[in-house]
């Protein structure tokens, strides 16, 4: 908006306009995450009276925080499956899981992008970008079972690993591709491998490509629910969304808490969006159009 | 010649761990389930010792004629139907927003993009704690502005149940609209829309004939991209609509195709048509996704 010009009444109406659309989107995008975030630190008085009108807690306390950590049964379902540390259990899942899967897929990202478009092997896989999970579901749980990987959290990492390889390969070879080849040239001639090329000279250029693969894939397998929810089944692997999907029990749903452990969920998406949205942001759309 | 060798040879060495994963967790199981596709494979039916027979396309056959099939195949076109054009047109107006120079464009970006970053199984949930009919803050909010005098049960209908798991993929996908067509929208040559505006257009004029069309390619990726993703929802129903308690019936309101592939394998343990299902779900996805994929080349874009 250039204000510097004079103020015509249309100028005004249209700027009001602006601001007011502005606005409405910022209360959309906000208000959902600022409700569940204003369940989790009320008291389970002020949030279940009726009508409602303590938008802004007068009371606010962490203790859902602490029960929800502390004495899972009071929430479960019926009670019926006791324990008090599934939430501690979810968060140690996730967070393993999120970051090893990451970690696995930068590394064998960065070494078959570079060495791309040199072998058979990368065109099958490029071939198989589309190919969700879902339609090999069925004989891929039977060779869990085989293997044993059902309910751990090395299975998930594979998983992981193995569905997100075509994308992150095919998104870190476009971010390699953008360094000079001179450079890498002038390494090879002088005697270095490879491995040294590659370790030396064209991952620090392409570095911001690294940092986004790493962010995007902790935070699709931070998200991710339907393959947690088929091959994980206790505390040994049940990752944050299959937890507080367990809390949504069939008779009630102890709502202070389950949004305590929901604002848990959301801490590292939102980080990510404060801290890291340009390479989150950029990776997640290049991925999703490709 | 020795050198171009052993460099073929790190290659491979390069590629290989991904290549095992891949054959190994990918093509096998992705081959094997469509093979199993053709058998009537049923636990239930067999137990767990007994064996499949092969049975042809008689799947295909019985999901391509259930009610059941058609019903959920209708129940997704609806969510896609009503998930499209309000995604596409409040992603439209959001980039239009952050396309202006103004205080607070920065924050207001990092506050659109949020719903898209979060796991979509939680902003199910967030929905349902918004809709709740004893509690919910929408109840809260329209009594409080004196819009509604008593409390709704706002998924109380079949309808309202898709409506709303509409709206909530809707505000979880939006951002990526807004992405896409903000750059596009940061990639229209200034000039142009600065001539236009000399040669006196107005406002709504400019982005009829000058901005709309530019925008056109961006708008068939986000179609395409979205239409493929909302086909096959999943995390959203479950936490709004579909139930979720383990062993509890599943909603059939809201039994999108997913939905039912996840039931017809998981609950009824019914395999082979599962695996027929998963197949079907992948070529109707995929099968308009490259229509509007050939569209957007047609364009020429």
């Amino acid at each position: 908006m250039s204000g510097a010009r004079e103020m015509t009444p249309a100028r005004l109406v249209r700027r009001l306009g602006f601001w007011l659309a502005a606005i409405a989107l910022a209360l959309w995008s906000l208000a959902p995450v600022y409700w569940i975030v204003v369940s989790s630190i009320s008291t389970r008085i002020e949030l279940y009276s009726v009508p409602y009108k303590h938008w802004i807690p007068r009371a606010p306390t962490l203790q859902n925080y602490v029960d929800v950590f502390t004495t899972g049964p009071k929430y479960r379902a019926g009670g019926f499956l006791p324990s008090a540390t599934l939430l501690y259990s979810g968060v140690r899942n996730s967070l393993l899981v999120a970051l090893l899967a990451a970690a696995c897929l930068s590394l064998l990202a960065s070494l078959a992008g570079y060495f791309r478009g040199r072998s058979f092997l990368f065109f099958m896989m490029l071939l198989l970008v589309p190919l969700p999970v879902w339609v090999s579901l069925i004989a891929l749980f039977q060779l869990m079972s085989v293997l044993g990987l059902i309910d751990t959290r090395l299975g998930l990492i594979l998983l992981f690993v193995s569905y997100g390889a075509p994308l992150y390969v095919w998104l870190m070879q476009t971010y390699i591709r953008a360094t000079p080849r001179d450079i890498e040239e002038a390494a090879l001639i002088d005697g270095a491998s490879r491995f040294r090329a590659l370790r030396t000279v064209v991952l620090p250029v392409a570095l911001p490509g690294l940092v986004s693969v790493f962010l995007v894939a902790f935070l699709t397998v931070w998200n991710a629910f339907l393959i947690p929810l088929i091959f994980t089944n206790s505390e040994a692997a049940q990752p944050l969304t299959v937890v507080l999907s367990l809390f949504i029990g069939q008779y009630e749903v102890a709502w202070e808490a389950m949004s305590a452990a929901a604002v848990v969920t959301m801490i590292p998406p939102i980080l990510m969006a404060l801290f890291f949205q340009h390479y989150v942001v950029r990776g997640l759309a290049l991925g999703a159009v490709q | 010649m020795r050198r171009i060798r052993s460099e073929e040879r790190t290659a491979y060495l390069a590629i290989l761990p991904v290549g095992l994963l891949l054959a190994c967790f990918v093509y096998y199981p992705a081959i094997s389930t469509f093979l199993m596709g053709l058998t009537d494979a049923n636990p239930r039916v067999q137990g767990l010792e007994g064996s499949a027979h092969f049975i042809g396309l008689r799947n295909y056959g019985q999901m391509l004629g259930s009610g059941e099939f058609w019903a959920s195949v209708w129940r997704t076109v609806l969510i896609v139907l009503m998930v499209l054009p309000l995604e596409l047109a409040i992603g439209l107006a959001a980039a239009m927003i952050l396309n202006e120079q103004f205080r607070g464009r920065a924050v207001l970006r990092t506050i659109a993009i949020v719903p898209w970053m979060l796991p979509p199984l939680v902003n199910g949930f967030t929905w349902s704690w918004i809709l709740n009919g004893d509690y919910g803050a929408l109840n809260g909010l329209l009594y409080q502005l004196h819009l509604v005098t008593t409390y709704h049960h706002w998924l109380a209908s079949p309808s309202a149940q898709l409506f709303w798991v509409a709206v909530a993929q809707v505000w979880t996908r939006f951002p990526f609209a807004m992405v896409v067509l903000l750059a596009a929208l940061q990639s229209i040559p200034q000039d142009v829309v600065e001539a236009a505006r000399v040669d006196g257009a107005r406002p709504a004029q400019i982005f009829r004939s000058v901005t709309f069309p530019m925008l056109l390619p961006a708008f068939t990726v986000a179609l395409a991209v979205e239409f493929i993703v909302t086909f096959q929802i999943f995390d959203v129903i479950w936490s709004l609509t579909a139930g979720g308690a383990a062993g509890q019936v599943i909603n059939p309101f809201t039994k999108a195709v997913m939905i039912l592939n996840y039931e017809v394998v998981f609950r009824n343990l019914d395999l082979g048509l599962g695996s027929a299902l998963a197949y079907l779900i992948l070529v109707l996805s995929m099968g308009v996704g490259y229509v509007f994929v050939r569209m957007l080349y047609e364009r020429g874009a």
